[in-house]
């Protein structure tokens, strides 16, 4: 199972992105520069955004899905019940894992940004997809969710893509990708990536400048190289 | 067209013209084809298509029941083309700098400052309308009838948000009425004939043709 990005090309007004490359199972983190064009990359992968040059080869890959930024945007159901069915998840078990039980009448509208993201989120995760593209899914959520998402990531199988601008609470990932100047660059695997990496999350900085590298971007990792300093 | 009193002086001349008469419509129709870059605005702004069909929906009626529909249809479509440019043509600040100019820096700012804040909005609306698109292509949704009562109450409630934003915004920077702003503005010898010519639509559309020729009778 893989997606074979060759030559994709997406033009918009003064604006483009070439992308190349080859995205094989695990967690792969694409990171930029807000409007370096991750968003833009999410929707070619998905294969909603019109190509104007090269291809996209999506070998052995059924089902696929996006989650949007903006989880505002995606919503389609009058109350929340109807959202999660919308999904084609079952509510009463999303309900419970959000925290939003006894409110399955609410309307989606009425949660704050970071409960309907949550939502949107285990919605999203309640179903097996071959590849997952989370544009942006840390945005709006607080440590705790961020910490539990990461273990939701990491425990999925297929081709899970990362498009991300988050520094501090990552999952662990199998390949580092970036955005900058209009292409995309494949940094490798970590730890060999942070070299060509532009946006090596700061922790992973010092930690390097004190000689303990860590194994990958994962606050796991991460304490793991702290606790390897001497003193 | 580079100045923005010109431009918006006349799309609001053209529109009364058109709004009077279908021969008014006509002469303002000929002032777009000459005067605007059509072609490239129809292919920019798709939003055209569906006015211009909600438009010939209702001229349909109106001509069914009082039989006026074809001269509603052309005078509405030839607005909306007027508007349609006219959108497509502002930049940021040029209601505010337009409106501080012609009635001073309260009453002229305020209401320039309500201009740039619903031509924001209509933008974002815009962005929001393209984002509601690809969230229901990927539930698998068709963008229809269906789709427009939820997609329309979550563009209504962004509007909502946003405006509170913007109204905590401007009540944090301690904004309560009025401002100082210098504008200035960049003239081309094109936006004077193009003008000139607005005016002309508007005089040929208000003034009946018969009056100039009755001497002749």
């Amino acid at each position: 199972m893989r997606i074979t990005l060759d030559r994709a090309c997406a033009v918009r007004d003064h604006w483009s992105l070439t992308a190349s490359g080859t995205f094989d199972e695990g967690v792969h983190l694409v990171s930029g520069h807000t409007g370096s064009g991750k968003s833009t990359l999410a929707l070619m992968m998905a294969g909603l955004f019109s190509l104007s040059g090269g291809s996209i080869g999506k070998g052995e890959i059924t089902s696929c899905m996006l989650s949007l930024q903006f989880p505002e945007l995606q919503v389609t159901g009058r109350t929340l019940e109807e959202e999660c069915a919308s999904w084609g998840a079952p509510a009463e078990e999303i309900l419970g894992a959000t925290g939003l039980v006894g409110r399955k009448d609410s309307s989606p509208l009425s949660l704050s940004r970071g409960e309907l993201k949550r939502l949107h989120l285990a919605s999203v995760f309640s179903r097996d997809y071959d590849l997952l593209l989370l544009d942006e899914p840390f945005s709006s959520l607080d440590c705790g969710e961020k910490s539990k998402l990461c273990t939701a990531i990491e425990q999925r199988s297929g081709i899970t893509v990362i498009f991300t601008h988050e520094q501090e609470i990552l999952p662990r990932v199998f390949r580092i990708w970036e955005i900058a100047d209009g292409k995309l660059t494949d940094c490798g695997r970590p730890p060999d990536a942070y070299e060509r990496w532009h946006h090596v999350p700061p922790a992973v900085k010092r930690l390097a400048a004190l000689g303990s590298l860590p194994g990958n971007i994962s606050t796991r990792d991460i304490r793991e190289a702290a606790c390897r300093i001497p003193g | 067209m580079q100045d923005p009193r010109i431009r918006i002086a006349a799309a609001a001349i053209l529109s009364v013209s058109a709004f009077f008469s279908v021969h008014g419509a006509i002469l303002a129709l000929l002032w777009w084809l000459v005067f605007t870059p059509h072609v490239h605005l129809a292919k920019k702004i798709r939003l055209v298509v569906p006015l211009l069909f909600m438009t010939a929906f209702f001229s349909l009626v109106l001509e069914i029941f009082s039989g006026n529909g074809l001269s509603y249809f052309i005078r509405m479509t030839v607005i909306i083309l007027i508007g349609m440019w006219l959108f497509w043509e502002q930049k940021p600040q040029e209601f505010l700098a337009t409106s501080v100019w012609l009635l001073g820096d309260r009453a002229g700012f305020n209401l320039g400052l309500v201009a740039e804040m619903g031509m924001q909005s209509l933008s974002c609306i815009r962005a929001d309308v393209g984002r509601i698109r690809v969230a229901n292509r990927i539930k698998g949704l068709q963008w229809g009838v269906r789709g427009l009562i939820p997609g329309g109450v979550i563009l209504v409630h962004g509007a909502f948000a946003r405006a509170e934003d913007s109204a905590e915004v401007l009540a944090i920077r301690g904004y309560r009425s009025g401002g100082t702003l210098c504008p200035e503005f960049l003239t081309r010898p094109q936006d004077l004939v193009a003008g000139f010519f607005a005016v002309c639509v508007m005089f040929f559309a208000l003034v009946p043709v018969s009056e100039f020729f009755i001497l002749y009778r």
